[in-house]
């Protein structure tokens, strides 16, 4: 079966069923295993409708200006064209995403009674492949080898000649049949098409636009310029373009994050330090909005997968709900013996020992504070948007994002942080034509987590406002302040003066003061550090550890460490090294290892015969019917130092190799 | 000593001697070679002028010096080169600040440039010679005295010049290196903890691979039957410790196949073979999925498709029909382009969807047969399509970059690390890859025995063709002499003794015999009569791998056995002894 190349599994016959799970140990940490994914489904199920309808919504807009376009384009059909309709898609350098928006746009333009065809670059080496692949989609015709072809009755050759398969003759054909009312052709990675293959493209549409309406859709990594540099004249004069810019991929990911991570509703929340990670990540490696999906499924996954006590998660679970297991696992989480310790300062050491020893009692007391623990992260969320949002409503610079906000504030950053103080500050100075800005944004975000009484703040400042037309100010408005200069013998004094304050303006001050107190009592009581909770390791999930192996693997590192410290892996003793010198390479490492570090010491050419003699020297006996045996295993490393890429055949000199990789770059 | 130097030259100064002379050129040249100067950048110029004024020959030849310089500007390059030796002797007492800078350097190493000099600027006069001799003595031992009472006698108000260039010409004199500076003494050991960027410059520093020009012996390494032989009786003594890797990583079972029902897909890597994984894993997961609503209870079985990339010539139809006849309807024809192959496949799979995503467990995704130019992209098409199921193993250290973003976020793949140190028995065939590695490709028709054993089964006239081969080989390796060895390296060139130079691709074009001379051969040994009979022939011993054939630099086609001289040698006794 080895060598065979594909086939479908077949189980052994002897199979010995019995062994399947024989778990001697009494805990099973998979005990619950179903319960809690149970629960993940319906934790994620939320949160991935959340994600499609931010990405459903988030280019909507763009492409149904798109979708509009090209219905405008084929409203008059009779009318004589001269250019191709051309829609040029900026849709920025995150070519991983551009897939999904062209699927997606796709789905709205066949709605609209188009014919519609995606075309990369890979499928497109030439003109000719180009028009092949072009008319296989557009007709749907299920094509088949070439000697089929010519045993094949061509449909057109009642009427004449038959048609090469290149030939658009066959769109016609097709076009004639299903009146079609424009023929969508999108070139997705217009950049990677060879510039004299889009040139010859645009040529041949145009000349066959009497007959077949075609519109152009480009998809540009770069820019509409750089796409008009690449075409001659003669060929753009050929295009009637319109330019759709599509939201980039980093402000989608922001809206992502508002909506799943940084959302108020939801069960499961995620670490600042993994959130950190995620989205360096997707900017390192410009990754496609599904990546970031993926990564945060993954999280939620991880958490509810491995972590026992994430059952308490479960909404109206009891008593009887949760094992003695659980238990145990709540006892020693760090946050709970934090608690204790406490408690026990506290001087409630009854308390303590009901914990430790009544289930009960603990089961209580969790789910207490799973309960207040949620309202604490979810508060912060909301701290966290509102910050946000009151920094956009007054339009202070630098603007911070909300992610970056959020992130600080979910590692406990933020209270009392310069960003806050800054904030506050020019909240005390804000206008009264930019709080009426700023109330009513914030009046969208009042809920159980924001209750500060906006309503009386607006309604006194409209009272207030009735009577005036100027912008009011505060107390501390800079433009209230005015400085003296007096000379008292020959002494300079400058003195700060508050201009008199009309009455509008002070009660104007008022209500600024009181609304600025209110929110400062906010921020305070909501932006707390979340790892300081009791029970955080079951609410939040913070875990380097999976998270970046499965993501950002080091396949080359891992290798290099296999085989120049196997013990890492074997975890055996007897390859440490020989006689406590950890450098020695010892006889019992596996041979490949063994001729790997020698290779690391070699230079780039590798005499074979050289480096035999040094294996045969740690791994051989000296025995002279034992070589065969060592020669056996020598050839075997020297394989699968091959197998792997580290070596290939040199023609320098005879039976040397040349090396062509190093450790650690 | 300096005293002695200039009281000498006030005695001189009535002869005309070369140096007197120069020293008053000196003076005037300032003001001279205004012109010149102007034209040429400073410091080219400066040097010319310097070329000039220390050639006393070339200034003797023309005494009309003070007009002539300014219309001749020609030729001003060539003195440099004709400088004779004299100049030498010059640049001490002219006291240019060149000697400031060369003060430190040995009294050996100078004296050794002189004679140098000297002798590479042909023969002096005798007199010329002793007069050196003697400022050579004085030199070494009164250098530095001198350098610091030099340039107020002569006074001539020219700036450092960092090089004096009438001394030589272009470059460095030839083994100052060697002989001035002693070479650093090579330390026999390679340093050791470099970070890896400067073991890298280490290791690939010019000249710093030097290997010894020993060769396996051809007995030495063992062909398949010895090598299993070998290998059937070694015991690995990490045994335990693998199959403890193993027991750790098929704890992740479960939780890979909770991946996989996620819609995730799974890449395995890490160094060692991971096909016994991939086997646990699959019954593990057929197992789990006869437990489920489809199959529990009934004979239905759950399909997953095996693929092994590592075989030779996998290719993506392969892939694509055997998933095509795991879930398409017998009745229906499938279309036999994979492009096509695979829309339909995602077309079936999206109207008519499995009862579970059909799972593939792919061994060895990096494989050099998976990685051709379209393959990756398909497989990536039928792996994103949430009905499949991907679970695959990447050997190769650098597999990710064979995907970028886009594919990357295709496949959607977690990666786990599955190190199992197992010996990779399937993916790699040792002996043949040894000896690819080692250019010994005429081994993998099993050596002399193995075309023996062709041979017998073939017909006499192939037999006497390849004698003649053979023969042909021979006599060009043997009759070919060292002198042309550009235009036939001998086969003796493939020992490393001669040169090292020597491009296979050379070796085996040049070695060979032409194509044309062996037909005429064959044709006078009545071995064949047309050239089809000649082909047919030569088939057979293409099929074999028995020869090889290349062209030239000139695109004449030559063939070859692919045999050292020692191993053709042999193979021409038994050839001739009829043993075959």
């Amino acid at each position: 079966m080895e060598h065979q190349r594909c086939y479908i599994y077949q189980p052994p016959e002897t199979e010995e069923r019995a062994n399947k799970r024989q778990r001697t140990s009494k805990f099973d940490p998979q005990s619950r295993l179903p319960e809690r994914l149970q629960i993940y489904r319906s934790v994620w199920a939320q949160q991935e409708e959340r994600i499609q309808n931010t990405l459903e919504g988030a280019d909507s807009a763009t492409q149904e200006n798109i979708v509009n376009f090209i219905s405008a384009a084929s409203s008059s059909p009779d009318e004589q064209k001269f250019a191709i309709p051309t829609a040029l898609i900026v849709a920025g350098p995150s070519i991983a995403s551009h897939g999904h928006f062209f699927e997606r746009l796709g789905r709205r333009v066949r709605d609209a009674n188009s014919a519609y065809i995606v075309l990369t670059s890979g499928e497109c080496p030439n003109l000719k492949t180009l028009l092949k692949n072009l008319i296989k989609k557009v007709t749907s015709r299920v094509e088949d080898d070439d000697e089929d072809e010519i045993d094949r009755p061509s449909t057109s050759s009642r009427h004449g000649p038959k048609l090469l398969n290149y030939d658009l003759g066959h769109v016609e054909e097709w076009q004639k049949k299903h009146r079609a009312a424009s023929i969508v052709v999108a070139l997705q990675d217009s950049e990677a098409f060879d510039a004299g293959l889009l040139v010859d493209t645009i040529d041949l549409f145009h000349s066959w636009l009497d007959r077949l309406p075609f519109v152009l859709l480009f998809g540009l990594a770069t820019s509409a310029e750089n796409f008009e540099e690449r075409l001659a004249g003669n060929s753009l004069r050929f295009l009637e373009g319109q330019k759709f810019d599509v939201i980039q991929s980093d402000e989608i990911i922001e809206k992502l994050l508002h909506a799943t991570v940084a959302s108020t509703d939801v069960r499961l929340h995620i670490g600042s330090n993994l959130c950190r990670r995620m989205l360096d990540r997707q900017k390192d490696h410009v990754q496609s909005t599904q990546d970031f999906c993926d990564g945060l499924k993954y999280a939620y996954m991880s958490h509810f997968y491995a972590s026992v006590p994430s059952l308490l998660l479960k909404e109206g679970i009891t008593f009887s709900d949760v094992t003695a297991d659980i238990f145990e696992a709540v006892r020693n989480l760090p946050s709970f013996r934090r608690w204790v310790e406490d408690t026990l300062d506290d001087g409630r050491a009854q308390d303590v020992r009901n914990l430790l020893e009544d289930n009960e009692y603990l089961f209580d007391q969790v789910s207490q504070h799973i309960q207040s623990g949620q309202q604490a992260l979810l508060s912060l969320s909301h701290a966290a948007s509102v910050l946000a949002s009151i920094r956009q409503a007054i339009q202070m610079s630098p603007t911070v994002r909300l992610s970056s906000i959020w992130i600080r504030a979910a590692s406990g950053e933020l209270s009392g942080s310069p960003l806050i103080r800054e904030t506050m500050l020019s909240i005390k100075k804000i206008p009264s034509d930019k709080l009426v800005h700023l109330l009513a944004s914030l009046r969208e975000l009042e809920g159980n987590y924001f209750s500060i009484d906006l309503a009386s703040s607006q309604q006194r400042l409209d009272s207030l406002l009735k009577n005036t037309d100027t912008p009011l100010r505060t107390q501390h408005d800079v433009r209230n302040d005015s400085l003296r200069t007096t000379v008292v013998a020959q002494k300079v004094l400058l003195s700060k003066h508050k201009a008199a304050l009309s009455e509008q303006d002070r009660a104007y001050s008022d209500i600024v003061t009181e609304f600025h107190d209110r929110l400062e009592t906010y921020f305070a009581s909501s932006l707390v550090d979340p790892r300081t909770l009791f029970l955080s390791e079951i609410l939040m999930y913070d875990l380097k550890s999976p998270h970046t192996e499965v993501f950002q693997p080091k396949p080359r590192f891992a290798i290099e460490r296999a085989l120049a410290s196997p013990h890492d892996y074997l975890g055996c003793d007897c390859c440490s090294g020989v006689d406590g010198n950890p450098a020695a390479l010892s006889a019992t490492q596996p041979a490949t290892a063994i001729v790997y570090q020698m290779y690391l010491e070699s230079g780039t050419l590798i005499n074979v015969s050289d480096l035999w003699s040094a294996f045969n020297a740690i791994a051989g006996d000296g025995s002279d019917e034992n070589e065969p045996k060592t020669m056996a295993l020598f050839q075997r490393a020297l394989a699968e130092l091959k197998y792997l890429g580290l070596v290939k055949p040199s023609r320098k000199k005879t039976d040397h190799i040349s090396k062509t990789m190093w450790k650690g770059l | 000593m300096v005293g002695t130097k200039r009281r000498r030259d006030q005695d001189d100064a009535d002869e005309l001697t070369p140096r007197k002379l120069r020293a008053r050129i000196a003076d005037d040249a300032p003001d001279e070679l205004e012109p010149l100067e102007a034209q040429t950048p400073s410091r080219k110029g400066r040097a010319q002028h310097l070329a000039e004024n220390g050639t006393p020959r070339s200034i003797l030849k023309k005494t009309g010096w003070a007009n002539g310089v300014a219309a001749t500007p020609k030729s001003t390059r060539k003195l440099v080169f004709e400088t004779p030796t004299k100049s030498a002797k010059r640049d001490s007492p002219d006291g240019t600040p060149t000697i400031v800078r060369n003060a430190d350097r040995s009294a050996r190493r100078k004296s050794n440039r002189r004679i140098l000099e000297r002798t590479l600027n042909g023969a002096d006069s005798d007199e010329e010679a002793l007069d050196e001799e003697d400022e050579l003595a004085e030199h070494i031992l009164g250098a530095d005295a001198e350098d610091t009472d030099q340039p107020g006698e002569d006074a001539v108000p020219e700036p450092p010049v960092p090089e004096t260039p009438s001394k030589r010409g272009r470059g460095r004199p030839k083994g100052s290196g060697k002989v001035g500076r002693p070479r650093k003494q090579r330390s026999p050991t390679p340093p050791t903890e470099l970070p890896p960027h400067e073991e890298y410059f280490w290791q690939n520093r010019p000249g710093g691979t030097k290997t010894s020009n020993n060769t396996l012996s051809a007995q030495s390494l063992l062909n398949h039957d010895e090598y299993f032989q070998a290998m059937q009786s070694y015991q690995d003594g990490h045994a335990a410790e693998m199959d403890f890797l193993l027991e750790l990583h098929s704890r992740a079972y479960d939780q890979w196949i909770f991946e996989l029902d996620q819609g995730f897909n799974i890449c395995l890597y890490g160094y060692g073979s991971k096909r016994i994984i991939t086997e646990q894993f699959t019954a593990r997961l057929y197992r789990h999925l006869l437990d489920r609503p489809p199959y529990k209870g009934t004979k239905k079985t759950p399909s997953i498709v095996i693929i092994n990339g590592y075989t030779a010539g996998t290719t993506i139809k392969d892939i694509l029909t055997t998933v095509a006849s795991t879930i398409l309807p017998a009745g229906l024809k499938p279309p036999n382009q994979p492009t096509a192959l695979l829309d339909y496949l995602l077309e079936h799979l999206s109207s008519t969807p499995p009862p579970h995503p059909i799972p593939i467990v792919l061994n060895s995704i990096d494989s050099p047969s998976l990685r051709k130019s379209p393959t990756p992209s398909l497989l990536a098409r039928l792996a994103t399509h949430p009905n499949i199921n991907l679970l695959c193993t990447a050997d190769t250290p650098h597999f990710p970059l064979l995907w970028d973003t886009g594919l990357k976020s295709q496949y959607r793949f977690l990666f786990h690390d599955a190190t199992t140190f197992l010996p990779y028995t399937t993916e790699i065939d040792t002996v043949e890859t040894v000896n690819e590695l080692l250019d010994r490709s005429g081994r993998r028709v099993g050596g002399r025995d193995g075309i023996g054993f062709v041979l017998r089964s073939l017909p006499e006239q192939a037999r006497e063709l390849f004698r003649i081969l053979v023969l042909e080989q021979l006599s060009l390796s043997l009759t070919t002499p060292a002198g042309e060895a550009e235009a036939e390296p001998s086969d003796a060139d493939r020992t490393p003794s001669t040169k090292k130079k020597s491009s296979r691709h050379k070796l085996v074009a040049t070695q060979g015999v032409e194509y044309r001379v062996l037909y005429h051969k064959a044709v006078e040994a009545f071995v064949c009569t047309s050239e089809v009979s000649f082909r047919s022939l030569m088939k057979e011993f293409y099929d074999h791998g028995m020869i090889e054939s290349l062209k030239d630099g000139m695109g004449v086609e030559r063939l070859c056995v692919p045999f050292r001289s020692e191993e053709l040698e042999g193979l021409a006794e038994d050839l001739g002894a009829g043993v075959f």
